[in-house]
């Protein structure tokens, strides 16, 4: 069972500093598109990976791909040394990213994001703007693929009448 | 009158951005729909569709091997 809220759940009631990003949140915004997994920009002040790790550890991630005959180390340490992880959890996968392609860093990623109330959470989300730049600059077949939807949602939630 | 997003995603103008995502093959009326639920209601809809997905996808693998384990 894929438990996708109750990832972004545990993250806030651990006061986790993130935006929503990715499929999750394009869904946030009224899409029809289906994701599996969850993406969040991350702050990457030493505190919040102290609450990351924290949050996810009864989670029990492991990196995605990565042999399982080796250990791997889920600590502070671990997140400071890299910046975008692809965990896999006992909930979902959960895609830890330092930095988003076209929006930049956690700092940024806030700055274009919106604090919305989700499953009983203050949380935030990137704009339809910031991830119309996010799947642009991917450019990923997937990603040009849900563009004139993200466009049609920003021109339907546009004040400009003309817009739609 | 301004119109709601609603009205927008129903009748689109022509040459605006609602009617190239139609006419990219979009449904519209998905989004009408999703836009009358809360974003966690949202998300909840999404998180039964990829579990469904998921039940889904693990028939399908099972009944892929049933049918090779009948073949050989």
């Amino acid at each position: 069972m894929i438990k996708l809220v109750e990832a972004i759940q545990i993250l806030a009631k651990h006061q986790v500093d993130f935006v929503l990003v990715g499929g999750m949140a394009i869904s946030a915004h009224g899409s029809a598109y289906v994701t599996v997994d969850l993406d969040i920009c991350f702050s990457r002040s030493g505190e919040n990976l102290r609450r990351i790790v924290n949050a996810l550890t009864p989670l029990e991630p492991r990196l995605r791909g990565f042999p399982e005959h080796l250990p791997f180390f889920w600590d502070e340490s671990t997140l400071r040394n890299g910046t975008n992880f692809t965990l896999r959890t006992n909930l979902c996968n959960i895609d830890l990213l330092g930095e988003v392609k076209g929006v930049g860093d956690f700092k940024d990623a806030l700055a274009e994001s919106v604090n919305i109330e989700l499953a009983g959470y203050q949380i935030n989300v990137l704009t339809i703007d910031g991830l119309i730049k996010a799947k642009t600059a991917a450019g990923r077949v997937k990603d040009q693929l849900i563009l004139p939807e993200l466009e049609a949602l920003k021109a339907a939630l546009s004040d400009e009448d003309a817009a739609g | 009158m301004k119109r709601t997003p609603e009205e927008k995603l129903l009748n689109p103008r022509p040459g605006s951005k609602i009617a190239a995502a139609r006419d990219f093959g979009i449904d519209l009326t998905l989004l009408i729909e999703n836009l009358r639920l809360t974003p966690t209601q949202r998300l909840i809809k999404n998180q039964d569709a990829a579990n469904g997905l998921r039940e889904l996808r693990k028939a399908m693998l099972q009944s892929n091997a049933k049918t090779k384990s009948g073949t050989k």
